[in-house]
């Protein structure tokens, strides 16, 4: 596929990378000639200076043979135009354009009917709240995705030292067979894709799929306590806190959010009903302690200011709250802030992409969600009739070493599956694997399909 | 700088360099000439030195290879190539001593042309073919070759391709390296059979005319004649090679965008412009120059000017006539054309045209400058501003270039050359000509250098071909250090 990214920001790049090394023909449109440079040293695309709102940049690009359009600048407004030429100089072309203003988020379908016609509207802020709000229906988990429209969900979930299953071997919970499966374990900087032998050590982040309905059974099995939600402290009230907040009002849920300014603090008291809205600073230690910050089930830290975050969570975790959610807007903050206390990490950027990434995978491979960082990957893909791996028991297909099924999902059933199940045409499979290991995967889901 | 990965490299590399013998070898197998042994046992040697390079550096994966990485890779690839080339020439008996067989292969890959050979007619027809193949290879590159042919390089192998093509200016056809890798083969191969066709269709013998089209099109100028093309006393064929002459020193991607509809890119492109006008106003002067004094027709002027000025100012080094005996104004252009150079992004050495436009703009610029003192001007090139990084590169070739000609000259002309033969020997193998003037003329050969001349000629070769940065930043101790 030929795919043109707009704008080399962080989304835009990781975006084009990720592509990129999925054996996609890229071409990255950017105004800044040190982005270029610094491209084209780091990925194999052709990227072309200029601006993406124009359509002579455009054409030479090729967009007439370009199958995706992916506009991700920083400006909305430069997305619609690129839009806009593009929708007018190709017929067949798909658009993806990221959007973050909120008035224009209400008129979506303006840009998605005939006039734009844009396929995917991505906003970074609503993702990242939909993200958190299915963190908060699993709250011991410390990371929840969904499948197969919330069906199978997957779990991260961090191993304390106490825990009970530390040092047991993955092939000892037999009772939890065909209910649950451990599909990868970060450990420190590296993620493995598990077999039978390998052991839970302590500080592990394992990752569990399961059926809706047997997600008491991970946490049964993982001797979890009990941690229901109930009260919620939200720091910093910006469009990301509101929202999060609105949702979580409806939802009977003791709910505090923290707004340094006074004028914004009004605001939010008229927006929202039952949430209480407090004036103050987040790194104000009085502050927290008062409204009781140790009795937090989770703190959600969302300032526009990234360091604060940071130190807002730690000094949050200090006063006792059990878990936190931190906002961090660099990509490449990210690895650094799981690995001074930090639980759980929300970006809208990493939102935006995997957003992105998923839709331009439809198809092929349906669904993604990059696990912990960049290390491995969860995929959705549907295996065709024509495909190898089909009718022949599990055990026997010639897997990549670094992936694992973790759910087959056949229509209305779905099976968690040991090595004796069998694969059929057109079940949807959701697989663990390492990156490396997708390109090899691709090809064992799709190599068939060329001939036709 | 990770050696395993650049020695695993360089092995895949010199692996296909082996493997490209089979050409010669079915060649000789084919025409009987005795060639047949001396290049299956180069082959054996090339290719069993690539395994043993290659199969025990087993890496996990291919992380993206670092500019410096690929400079590294780049200058000793070609350093092997040269040596592994040299087998052919040393085992069957060609060449003797290992210093001028492995001068024959560096001119060889480097598209230079200068020879140590004599009675070249005299040669086995297989080696001949290898000779000509490595210019082949050489001219579009080794490394881009074997990008094209190994995709899992990714993004490394744009930092080979960078290290290789000879650009200041490095232009992407294609989203993916590998795809613009292949194009331009493509291109290449393709107006390479073109040529072939046409001097075939002409009456040259089939064999000379695959070798010369594969001497033509990466300007190399070895040829199976002693006497150069001057042998056939066709001007069919000088007409044929004159006009490829002047294909292969314009930048591929044109072609490119030519073979792909573009029907007016060459007139459109600036360098281009500059590139066909220059050579058209040298071929006019040397003309009129050579016109009475050598040749006493007007015709006959004309051709061999054209081809003569097109074979150095491209770089190629086909010869038709003694231009060491034309007047002073000729020999003067001529020299002057082993600078200039073709375009960049072409097979042709030297400066490049590009650079030397970019040099004149920035020169003007300071004049410009001093009459308006607060003039805010940035320099262009087809309308598009050439960011200053690209000038200071363009600055600094061109330093190191005068540096190293000169260096390269004083040590010529300190082991006892004359000071003429000093300056054009230098001068036509930095550029990647060939033929120089005195005792490396038109109608001589390199045989008569010393030893220790031939080793300074070798690294202006490559200095020439793979552009000054990529070798000479080997040198650099700092590039060694962690």
């Amino acid at each position: 596929m030929k795919i043109i990214i707009i704008g080399a920001g962080e989304v835009g790049f990781t975006i084009a990378q990720r592509l990129s090394e999925e054996n996609h023909d890229v071409v990255v449109i950017e105004k800044d000639p040190n982005k270029i440079r610094q491209i084209q040293n780091v990925i194999d695309v052709q990227a072309i200076a200029g601006s993406g709102t124009s359509p002579s940049v455009l054409h030479e690009a090729g967009i007439k043979e370009t199958d995706i359009l992916v506009a991700a600048t920083d400006s909305d407004e430069a997305n619609l135009i690129a839009c806009f030429f593009a929708q007018h100089l190709t017929d067949y072309i798909t658009k993806i354009a990221r959007i973050k203003n909120p008035d224009y988020m209400e008129h979506r379908q303006i840009f998605s009917q005939d006039f734009l016609s844009i396929d995917l509207i991505i906003n970074p802020k609503s993702e990242m709240v939909a993200s958190m709000l299915k963190l908060m229906e699993v709250p011991w988990a410390s990371e929840v995705m969904d499948f197969v429209d919330g069906r199978v969900k997957l779990m991260g979930v961090t191993i304390k030292d106490n825990s009970p299953v530390v040092g047991r071997r993955l092939s000892s919970f037999n009772d939890y067979e065909h209910a649950v499966l451990v599909g990868a374990i970060v450990r420190g900087e590296k993620v493995i894709i598990p077999g039978g032998q390998d052991t839970i050590q302590p500080n592990d982040l394992i990752y569990c799929v399961s059926r809706r309905e047997e997600v008491p059974h991970i946490f049964r099995l993982l001797n979890l306590t009990e941690e229901g939600l109930s009260r919620v402290i939200i720091v910093g009230g910006g469009e990301t806190g509101l929202a999060l907040a609105t949702s979580l009002d409806t939802m009977n849920i003791n709910t505090k959010i923290i707004e340094k300014d006074g004028q914004r603090c009004l605001e939010l008291a008229e927006k929202l009903e039952k949430v209480v809205v407090l004036n103050g600073d987040g790194t104000d230690r009085e502050l927290l302690v008062e409204e009781n910050v140790a009795d937090v089930d989770i703190m959600i830290v969302l300032t526009g200011d990234e360091e604060s975050n940071v130190l807002i969570s730690l000094l949050g975790k200090a006063l006792g709250a059990k878990k936190t959610v931190t906002r961090i807007g660099k990509l490449s903050y990210i690895p650094l802030v799981s690995a001074i206390g930090i639980d759980t990490v929300v970006s809208p950027r990493l939102s935006a992409i995997r957003a992105i990434l998923q839709y331009i995978r439809k198809g092929k491979v349906i669904c993604e969600a990059p696990l912990k960082g960049e290390g491995a990957e969860v995929i959705e893909v549907e295996a065709l009739e024509t495909s190898d791996i089909v009718n022949i028991p599990l055990s026997k297909v010639k897997f990549p070493k670094e992936a694992i099924v973790a759910a087959i999902v056949r229509g209305e059933e779905i099976i968690i599956p040991r090595g004796h199940n069998m694969i059929k045409p057109h079940d949807h499979l959701i697989i663990f694997a390492l990156k490396d290991a997708i390109p090899k995967l691709e090809k064992l889901f799709t190599v068939k399909l060329e001939y036709f | 700088m990770r050696f395993r990965q650049i020695f695993r490299l360089i092995g895949i590399l010199i692996f296909f360099l082996g493997l490209s013998m089979i050409a010669p070898l079915l060649v000789s197998l084919w025409y009987s000439d005795g060639g047949f042994l001396p290049i299956l046992y180069s082959l054996a040697i090339t290719s069993g030195s690539g395994l043993v390079l290659f199969l025990p550096l087993k890496i996990e994966e291919y992380p993206s290879l670092r500019q410096r990485e690929g400079m590294a890779i780049v200058t000793l690839g070609w350093l092997s190539a040269g040596f592994f080339g040299s087998l052919p020439f040393l085992l069957s008996g060609s060449i003797s001593t290992f210093t001028e067989a492995y001068f024959e292969s560096i001119s060889g890959f480097t598209t230079t042309g200068a020879s140590v050979l004599s009675n070249i007619e005299l040669l086995p027809k297989g080696i001949l073919f290898w000779r000509s193949l490595t210019q082949w290879m050489g001219g579009m590159g080794i490394i881009v070759l074997s990008i094209a042919i190994l995709p899992f390089l990714g993004v490394g192998g744009m930092q080979l391709y960078k290290a290789e093509i000879p650009s200041p200016i490095v232009d992407k056809l294609r989203p993916r390296i590998s795809e613009t890798a292949k194009t331009l083969w493509k291109v290449y191969l393709l107006i390479t059979i073109l040529e072939i066709g046409l001097l075939f269709m002409g009456g040259m013998p089939l064999f000379d005319s695959i070798c010369h089209a594969f001497c033509t099109m990466p300007t190399g100028g070895f040829s199976t004649q002693s006497g150069s093309i001057a042998q056939y006393d066709s001007a069919y064929f000088e007409g044929i090679i004159t006009v490829f002459m002047v294909l292969a020193g314009v930048n591929f991607s044109l072609h490119f965008r030519f073979l792909k509809g573009d029907l007016a890119v060459f007139g459109r492109d600036p360098e281009c412009r500059v590139f066909l006008s220059t050579l058209a106003i040298l071929i006019l002067l040397v003309t009129v120059n050579i016109y009475g004094q050598v040749y006493h027709s007007v015709g006959n002027a004309f051709r061999h000017a054209a081809f003569q000025v097109t074979s150095i100012m491209t770089t190629t080094g086909f010869v038709t006539g003694d231009y060491a005996q034309w007047p002073g104004l000729s020999q003067i252009i001529l020299v002057l054309c082993m600078f200039i150079g073709a375009m960049a992004g072409s097979t042709g050495g030297a400066i490049k045209i590009m650079r030397i436009i970019l040099l004149v703009r920035h020169g003007y610029q300071e004049i410009f400058r001093l009459i308006h003192p607060h003039a805010v001007r940035s320099i262009k090139l087809g309308g598009k501003p050439v960011p200053a990084e690209v000038l200071n590169s363009v600055w600094g070739f061109f330093i190191l270039y005068l540096a190293l000609f000169i260096v390269a000259v004083v040590i010529m002309s300190s082991i006892g050359l004359d000071i003429l033969t000093s300056f054009a020997s230098v001068a036509a193998t930095i550029g990647n000509v060939g033929p120089g003037f005195g005792l490396v003329g038109p109608v001589n050969n390199y045989l008569s250098i010393p030893d220790l001349g031939k080793w300074v000629l070798i690294f202006c070769m490559l200095l020439g071909r793979l552009e000054i940065y990529t070798v000479i930043i080997l040198l650099a101790p700092a590039y060694w250090r962690k």
